[in-house]
């Protein structure tokens, strides 16, 4: 009885953890920072910096709003929520204080856009990034 | 030779800037529509809204241009149409030069040069976008539309200092600048139309202190402006007492302050904001001597998220002219003191009533996010009191105290 409680216990955790891909950070190649903090991450998504140490700009791609994995990705690394971001961004737009990031329509779209832009930065709900060319995948502490 | 000289005068602002992107993969295109419809029980707000208004309508179109990570240019176009506030015609709401002093990180400071949109609460900065206000109306206690120019926008200089923490980002601003002074603001200021001209060539102060928590799940900040208006008295202004309204020449003191907090969650978000204002008049006298404007705004507003795509909200606004006269009541015992005087001399004037000092309100509304740009909204507002009105729209001794609104709006943004 009690293997068959554990069995049931982690086939439901595998299921569990199926529906909530993780959430990768990615990169272009050629950025040379491999960890961000958290608070970084934020303000980089938030588009309130522009560039990378080396001066490079930086270039934000997201999925739509109402994207699942733009949801997860916005709560389980940034802790944030996605309409939290549109208001940051939209406040910025509409009194030209600053921009919104890029917006595509799949990952695979987002693959290729931070492949072929140099200071690109983005993500994906699977953790295979590195097998992509000319994509790195970046840590965030959180 | 014509070719080469092309190239070089291509080359030298690509490597000037150090951008590996072409010029118009730097431009940024953005726009909004709204349109709502209006109905009063009594009073007019927005055009004649007692037999229904549609006189409630905003386009606009902004541009960015990213000339270097440290410089960008942005501008957005206007055109409202707003009862007898606005008629539509197109003005420049921002236009402005993004200077970046330095940026890592952790900090971040610069400057904004030109016209800009003051930081007054929360709201006012994107006040006309209808996607980034809280409802169709913003809370009229605190974001007056009667004398949204003053605050609205200066031409002018402001400089801002990021400070990223680890639990969370702290914003200021300081900037000056000339504000924009119309019609409403003369009618809100002064009462009425008068034959002389409110004129703004004195520097106004703007300032905010903002701390965000946790990526935004607490807002609190400090706003405020001071701004001072000059009065010219027209001929017919200066004709003396009991002839005509006696005013002379001279200055309006506006102070304005406005504190913040929000809380957001997945599902709730709760806001209140309280606003405080003082007028001084310099040396007009006439009717703006009885004038006295230390007034206080506020308001508690709590959304739900149903779903990312439908929210409804409930808010309660209260506005006091005075806040030294609550409700009105002395003001309005001293008009008809004045009223019965100037019977006595033969000149007939209805004494403006207790409820053009306050108003206090109940808001109910909710909207749907059709798709991501499209966004239909409805809401409905129980109000005692009309000093959110303008004089503009209504007889200021010819109002109802007590009146409800119903108001829905289509919205869309790109």
């Amino acid at each position: 009885m009690t293997w068959i409680s554990i069995r049931v216990l982690i086939t439901l955790l595998l299921l569990v953890s199926q529906d909530l891909p993780a959430q990768t950070l990615i990169a272009n190649e050629q950025v040379e920072i491999k960890q961000l903090s958290k608070t970084t991450a934020r303000s980089i998504f938030a588009m309130r910096v522009h560039e990378w140490p080396n001066g490079t700009p930086i270039t934000v791609y997201v999925l739509q709003d109402q994207d699942p994995t733009h949801n997860q990705f916005c709560k389980s690394v940034l802790g944030m929520f996605p309409y939290q971001l549109r208001r940051i961004w939209d406040r910025q737009v509409f009194s030209g204080t600053g921009t919104a990031p890029i917006v595509v329509n799949s990952e695979q779209e987002m693959l290729d856009a931070v492949a072929n832009t140099k200071g690109a930065i983005g993500y994906i709900s699977k953790d295979d990034a590195d097998t992509h060319k000319r994509i790195q995948i970046i840590k965030v502490d959180l | 030779m014509r070719a080469s000289l092309l190239s070089i005068l291509l080359v030298i602002p690509t490597m000037a800037l150090a951008e590996d992107k072409a010029w118009y993969e730097r431009i940024a295109l953005h726009g909004f529509a709204s349109q709502a419809y209006i109905h009063t029980t009594d009073n007019h707000f927005y055009g004649p809204s007692d037999d229904g208004s549609f006189e409630f309508t905003e386009v606009g179109i902004n541009g960015s241009f990213r000339i270097s990570p440290k410089l960008r240019l942005s501008a957005q176009l206007l055109s409202r149409q707003a009862g007898r506030f606005d008629n539509g015609s197109p003005i420049l709401d921002y236009g402005l030069v993004d200077v970046s002093l330095y940026a890592d990180a952790r900090y971040a400071t610069g400057m904004y040069i030109g016209r800009i949109k003051n930081e007054i609460g929360l709201y006012n900065e994107t006040r006309d976008v209808a996607h980034t206000r809280s409802a169709i109306f913003l809370p009229q206690v605190i974001y007056f539309d009667k004398v949204r120019n003053t605050i609205m926008a200066a031409d002018g200089i402001h400089l801002y200092n990021n400070i990223n923490l680890d639990s969370g980002t702290l914003f200021m601003e300081v900037g000056t600048g000339y504000t924009l002074a119309d019609k409403n603001v003369e009618y809100a200021y002064l009462g009425d139309d008068w034959a002389g001209a409110i004129h703004n060539d004195k520097l106004g102060i703007f300032g905010k202190i903002l701390y965000e928590h946790n990526g935004g799940e607490w807002i609190y900040s400090i706003t405020g402006t001071r701004v001072t208006l000059d009065f010219d008295a027209g001929a017919s202004d200066r004709v003396p007492f009991p002839f005509g309204p006696g005013m002379n020449s001279g200055e309006i003191d506006i102070d304005y302050t406005v504190l913040s907090a929000q809380y957001n969650g997945e599902k709730w978000q709760f806001t209140g904001e309280v606003a405080f204002e003082n007028v001084d008049y310099v040396d007009i006298g006439g009717p703006v001597s009885q004038m006295n404007i230390n007034s206080i705004g506020y308001y508690l507003q709590a959304n739900y998220n149903f779903t990312p795509a439908w929210q409804a909200f409930i808010r309660y606004e209260e506005f006091q002219l005075n806040k030294h006269d609550w409700n009105g009541k002395e003001a309005a015992r001293q008009n008809r003191i004045n009223s019965q005087q100037l019977a006595s001399l033969g000149i007939n004037q209805a004494p403006v009533p207790a409820h053009e000092y306050y108003s206090k309100s109940w808001v109910l509304g909710g909207r749907w996010h059709v798709t991501h740009n499209v966004m239909l909204r409805a809401e409905y507002h129980i109000v005692e009191g009309v000093a959110t009105l303008s004089p503009r729209e209504n007889t200021v001794t010819d109002t109802s105290k007590r009146w409800d609104m119903f108001a829905m709006s289509l919205s869309y943004r790109f």
